[in-house]
């Protein structure tokens, strides 16, 4: 399960929104449960870099962050010494699907092999249509990084 | 001593720690220190051919290996040495 703060599910609202139509990215850090829920106190935007740098399908178009973003490891390194030095951990990320549901798609997938998968790390999506923020759904990713789950999504519970 | 972090995700595999100190000299003999203590690490760090899989990052400080000297990159006592994952995905096909 994810527990989203209000604050921090008002933060990927309002970036999908800023954002549109091209994908955001960004980063959720909080902590894990003994049971392995997620608590997420916080939301960081991060820029989404995408130039092709890796590669995720044969139509990939490194010109479009519309429907591609790149969450830089560099960005996740200054992210992750911020979380550790509040205390907190990096428990998933998030990007937007602009115009689209809020679904992985198999590039998703792709681009998540180097997490780890499992539990204790959510990949939640935000889709947006016609620029307003609408549904959000987290997801695990799990079978050895063949597939996504969804996991349940709890809003403003801190 | 060096220290190695280990992002969220990848702490399963080694028995939930955050990070390591080991003796070493360069990152290749850091990594694989830390592989042998935590072996099922080793395939999601490395792909069949022993390579950095192309989603792994791993950082001396500030600085990707990819731009020094790989994992023949020296390693001096009290770096902190970062495994970082690359995200990417997108809507569409």
């Amino acid at each position: 399960m994810l527990k989203l703060s209000a604050d921090a599910a008002e933060t990927i609202a309002r970036h999908a929104e800023s954002t549109y139509p091209d994908e955001c990215v960004g980063l959720l850090l909080g902590h894990l449960e003994d049971d392995d829920s997620k608590v997420v106190t916080r939301a960081l935007a991060v820029e989404n870099r995408w130039a092709g740098q890796v590669s995720l399908a044969e139509t990939d178009n490194a010109e479009s962050r519309r429907d591609r973003f790149y969450l830089d490891p560099r960005d996740y390194l200054r992210a992750d010494r911020e979380a550790r030095a509040a205390g907190m951990d990096i428990v998933g990320c998030y990007h937007s699907h602009p115009d689209y549901p809020a679904t992985p798609s198999d590039r998703d997938r792709v681009g998540a092999q180097g997490v780890g998968g499992g539990t204790g790390f959510a990949f939640v999506i935000q889709s947006v249509r016609e620029g307003r923020a609408a549904e959000v759904a987290s997801w695990l990713l799990v079978a050895e990084g063949e597939r996504f789950e969804q996991e349940d999504l709890v809003k403003e519970y801190l | 001593m060096a220290t190695i972090t280990i992002p969220t995700a990848l702490r399963q595999y080694a028995g939930g720690s955050a990070s390591l100190s080991l003796e070493a000299e360069t990152v290749g003999s850091l990594l694989r220190g830390l592989v042998e203590q935590h072996p099922t690490l080793g395939k999601h760090l490395f792909s069949e051919q022993g390579k950095l899989r192309s989603f792994v990052n791993i950082y001396v400080g500030d600085e990707d290996i990819r731009y020094l000297d790989g994992q023949d990159t020296p390693v001096a006592a009290g770096d902190t040495v970062s495994i970082i994952p690359a995200i990417a995905g997108g809507s569409y096909v």
